[in-house]
Formats: C-alpha cells, sequence, structure tokens
C-alpha cells in the first residue's frame, strides 16, 4: 500500500505549481461500494499522468474528483492550493475538463459547433467569444471541417476529436481523459496520441489520461500512477513502473510491448537489464 | 446513416435526417421560418377544409412536391401504412353512423349496417386528411437542417419544453442506434420469426425493459458530461437560421390568400 499523505501538512509544502492535489481516505457510493480510498494523486504544471489500472480498479471514479462531479466522502481536494468543497466545487470544472469515454455520452448537442460551444457560453463567454474558442479549439484538433454536422454522422474517431475540441474550447489548466484511445483504429489512435502530446507542447495543458494500454502510457506520459482497488498503489516514471513485473502483474496488467520485447532481447543474449527502454526510439539507441 | 431499423413501417428519424442534411432542392433552400409556416397553413387548411376535391388537389400537390424534390417515394407508400391502418381502425365503425344515400347494407346476425355515400366520403376524407399530414410534415423535416429546426423549437417553445425537445432529438438516435443493435442480436440468434406469440410478446418485453433502463443510464451519463462543463439547467443553440427573403414573402402572401380563400367559401361551395 502506498503510504498516505497527511493532507494539511502535505498542503503546506505543496510545491508552487501543483495545479491539483486529491488527497482521499475515501470515495463511497450511496450504494456502499467504495470507489477509492487511501489515495493521494497530484498534477503539476505541463505534464502528463497515466492512471494505468484493470477494469473497475478506479480510475475512472478518481478521474471524476478531478473535475468536481465526486466529491471524496472523506478527505480533500485542493485545486491550485485552494480547497474545494461541496460549495466551490461548482467551479471546479473551469480548471479541469473531462473527455468521456463514450463520446456519444458527451456530444449531445444539435451541430458539433453548437456543442464546442457549450462549454464556453456556461464559462460567461459572449457568443462572438464562444465561437472564436470553439473555432480554435476545433482547428487545434483538425476538427473544423465538421462544424455544421450532427454529431451523428461522424465517425468514432471523428467524435472523440470534437469531445475533446468542446473540453480545449474552455481553455482549462487540465485536461483529464478516460480511455482516449479505445474503440478507435490505428489512424485515429495516433491522431488522438499526437493531439495530446500537442495539448502539452503548445497549449500548456497538464493531462491525466486513464488507460490499460500501457504502450500508449509509455510514449506519451511523463509520470505513471498504478491503480488498483481503487487506491494508487504506485507512481513514477515509465522506466521505473513499466519494468516492475511484479507490480503490474498484480494490477492486472501486462508490461508494454517495447519492455516486452527488450527483456526477451536481454535474456536472450543473456545481458543484463540496464537502460530500461519504453518507447521506440529509446529501443533503438539501447541496441 | 445507419443502414437498418426496427420496421420498415416507421419513418426512420435517421433517414428523414439524411435527407434533411444532404438534400439541395429549392425546397431545402427555402427560409425553414416559410417551411414551418407552410405546414401550419396546411394543417389550418385540413382543419377547416371538408372538399375532398381540395384534399385529393393538395395531397396530389404535395406528392408530386415530394417526388420532384427527390425524396424517396417508396419509402413514403412504407410509411403510410401506420397512418392508414390507424383511420381505418378509427372510421371501421363511424363509417356505419353517416346519413345519406344507402350504397349497400350488411346484415350480421341481428345487426343492420348500412354504408352511405357519405360514410364513404367520411373513410376517404379521414384517410386524405392523415396522407396529407404526413407527407407534409415529411416534407418539412426531410428539407430543414435539423440545426435550423432546434434554433425553431428553442425561439417557438417555452422552457423547459423547448430543452426537452433539445436534447431529446440527439438522444432518440442513439436509443434508437441502441434498439436497432439488440433486435439485430436478436435476430442473429434465430430471433424475430414467429414460432410462439407468447414468446414473441415475452421477448419483446424484455427488450423494451432494457432498452428503458440502458436510456436511464445513458441519460445519467450524458447529464454527467453536461455538469462537467458547466450545465446549470438551461442550454442554448447557437446556430442562426436564415432570414426570410423577398420571395419567402410572397409565398407567405399566397398562403393566405388560399387560407382566407377556403375560411370564406367554407361555408357554402367548398365545405360538403
Amino acid at each position: 500500500m502506498k503510504k498516505h499523505i497527511d493532507p494539511v501538512q502535505n498542503h503546506a509544502f505543496s510545491e508552487p505549481h501543483e495545479l491539483i492535489h486529491i488527497d482521499c481516505a475515501s470515495h463511497v457510493y450511496p450504494d456502499g461500494s467504495i470507489g477509492i480510498h487511501d489515495l493521494c494523486f497530484r498534477v503539476k504544471e505541463n505534464e502528463i499522468v497515466a492512471l494505468c489500472g484493470a477494469n473497475g480498479s478506479g480510475k475512472s471514479t478518481l478521474l471524476e474528483h478531478l473535475n468536481g462531479l465526486l466529491l471524496p466522502s472523506k478527505g480533500n481536494i485542493y485545486v491550485m492550493g485552494e480547497k474545494i468543497d461541496s460549495t466551490t466545487k461548482k467551479d471546479l470544472w473551469k480548471h479541469v475538463g473531462i473527455v468521456f469515454q463514450k463520446s456519444d455520452d458527451q456530444l449531445f448537442a444539435p451541430t458539433v459547433l453548437d456543442d464546442v460551444m457549450f462549454g464556453p457560453l456556461n464559462l460567461g463567454m459572449n457568443r462572438g467569444e464562444a465561437w472564436n474558442a470553439a473555432m480554435e479549439a476545433l482547428r487545434a484538433v483538425g476538427a473544423e471541417k465538421f462544424i455544421n454536422k450532427i454529431p451523428n454522422y461522424l465517425s468514432g474517431g471523428q467524435k472523440r476529436l470534437v469531445s475533446i475540441a468542446g473540453i480545449l474550447a474552455m481553455k482549462p489548466k487540465i485536461i483529464a481523459l478516460d480511455e482516449p484511445t479505445s474503440d478507435l483504429d490505428p489512424k485515429h489512435a495516433e491522431i488522438i496520441e499526437n493531439i495530446i502530446c500537442e495539448l502539452k507542447e503548445n497549449h500548456g495543458i497538464s493531462i491525466v489520461l486513464a488507460t490499460h494500454d500501457l504502450d500508449l502510457a509509455a510514449r506519451i506520459a511523463d509520470r505513471i500512477c498504478i491503480v488498483k482497488g481503487g487506491s494508487v498503489i504506485a507512481e513514477g516514471r515509465p522506466s521505473d513502473i513499466f519494468y516492475n513485473v511484479d507490480l503490474l502483474e498484480d494490477a492486472g496488467l501486462k508490461e508494454p510491448k517495447i519492455v516486452q520485447v527488450y527483456e526477451a532481447l536481454c535474456e536472450f543474449k543473456k545481458i543484463e537489464i540496464k537502460r530500461k527502454p519504453v518507447t521506440v526510439e529509446e529501443l533503438v539507441k539501447s541496441l | 446513416m445507419s443502414n437498418s431499423q426496427a420496421s420498415g413501417h416507421i419513418p426512420d428519424l435517421d433517414l428523414i435526417t439524411y435527407y434533411s442534411e444532404n438534400s439541395y432542392s429549392f425546397l431545402s433552400r427555402a427560409s425553414p421560418w416559410i417551411k414551418l409556416i407552410g405546414l401550419i397553413a396546411i394543417i389550418l387548411i385540413l382543419t377547416i377544409v371538408k372538399s375532398v376535391e381540395v384534399l385529393v388537389a393538395l395531397y396530389a400537390l404535395l406528392f408530386l412536391l415530394y417526388w420532384q424534390i427527390g425524396l424517396p417515394i417508396r419509402k413514403l407508400f412504407d410509411w403510410c401504412l401506420l397512418p392508414v391502418l390507424f383511420v381505418l381502425s378509427l372510421v371501421i365503425l363511424l363509417m356505419w353512423n353517416e346519413t345519406g344515400v344507402p350504397l349497400f347494407s350488411l346484415k350480421i346476425f341481428w345487426v343492420s349496417l348500412t354504408l352511405t355515400d357519405n360514410g364513404l366520403l367520411l373513410v376517404v376524407r379521414l384517410l386524405l386528411k392523415a396522407l396529407i399530414s404526413m407527407t407534409s410534415s415529411l416534407l418539412f423535416l426531410m428539407t430543414t437542417k435539423y440545426a435550423y429546426l432546434s434554433v425553431m423549437i428553442y425561439r417557438i417553445f417555452p422552457f423547459p419544453i423547448d430543452q426537452i425537445f433539445l436534447m431529446s432529438y440527439r438522444f432518440l438516435f442513439i436509443t434508437l442506434d441502441m434498439v436497432d443493435s439488440m433486435i439485430r442480436a436478436f435476430k442473429s440468434r434465430g430471433g424475430g420469426l414467429i414460432k410462439s406469440v407468447v414468446r414473441q410478446s415475452q421477448t419483446f418485453a424484455e427488450i423494451f425493459a432494457l432498452v428503458f433502463i440502458r436510456s436511464y443510464d445513458q441519460a445519467e451519463r450524458v447529464n454527467k458530461a453536461m455538469e462537467s462543463r458547466g450545465y446549470d439547467g438551461t442550454y442554448t443553440t447557437s446556430t442562426e437560421v436564415p432570414q426570410m427573403r423577398p420571395i419567402d414573402y410572397i409565398v407567405l402572401l399566397v398562403f393566405l390568400v388560399v387560407i382566407i380563400y377556403l375560411l370564406l367559401f367554407h361555408n357554402s361551395s367548398i365545405s360538403r
């Protein structure tokens, strides 16, 4: 079990560039089941954090805490140093946007433009500002050609792009994506992956992604958090986490392909695992 | 566009929307407002006119228009089946009570039924009215983009009815897709063949219950996604509906003249 950090103490010494800090002793659903517990999770400026865990491990519940859709039953959420409670949680969505796993849950408006403008209008922008924000976001994800389309006539990949644009238009500091590449063909998965990297590089947005695609996490994440049974059981750099076979097995995960190949090569050549590559480029360098 | 549906006789929302989004006929380019006024005018005409000749002429005109702008005629015939059955189920009892020139009589046990010319006219009149309502509504829906339709709903209906309409349309698509995939899965395992009416009814009741539960879940997820973007109970559309052009005002004038003409002659020659 990962060591539980005292929220007040931790908050007092939190780093200045920490955007969000969740210290959740527990979140209990109305039916009595425990969603997450004994969990400390932080998101810093300009980083990509991957929450990796098996199905039902609590990744999505944790994401909903980031946006204020859920609050800890016991524990606290701090956004840029400010403590969030039931009265202030209504503003959390302005800082943290969530891209849901099923785009059909998110796209409800008659047209793509209407849907992307929905968030900015709720932020209090006038129609002109909202239109500009929506167009800027749609251009950033390459979906500006769909503005007048009904979401029904978009493919799964296009719907995902529009969902991201809907969040990006609100200019949040953090974007949380729930299984962003699940159900997508390889081409669209690559497009989404590139967009996630661009959001961090060009827009300075911190990204939290919940995924069990460890290959994706290995390629783009700066930090990996392994989630199991509603708690973060380990966190660290991809190279440290993904070479811990026991840890991954315990969490119901499997090493990324690159790690499997490198380990097989090392075993074949009877050499010690040293460099721990997690991406193709790193593997090539190692060889 | 999905290529299958539960029944070929139920107007397919997907197909209707496909035409509304991809049709480039003159009617598609006309102002949505004038089309709506046209639809209201037709409904007004239906309520005041009893003349079978006028109704036949109106239906012929609508049918020609439907055919001329390239909408699917065969589908229209398929979709007619349900309204026709509905009207027939209503008039099957009423048509025997009309006074007039007897056409033929029927004696079932001790009950004697007589069909008069007015009874027959009642059937024809109601059938025509049903077909006109359906064809004109389809013409409106199949030539008006949903984005425009949503703005019109937003402007016309009061809160919260406008909100319900705005959100239910997209939700209908998702629910229909869900029903469609469930029925296909049902058929793929040999369902759909009439082996036992009781078993068939049970299966469809189960599908209906599942759709209800899943729709509720879906609604919860959509609401959650909306709340995560700051939804506070009010949703406004952002699309602009094209303004009426001079030609639209001329069409509007024609509608007015026709209605006034029919109103004036309603109590004399046109009404029978």
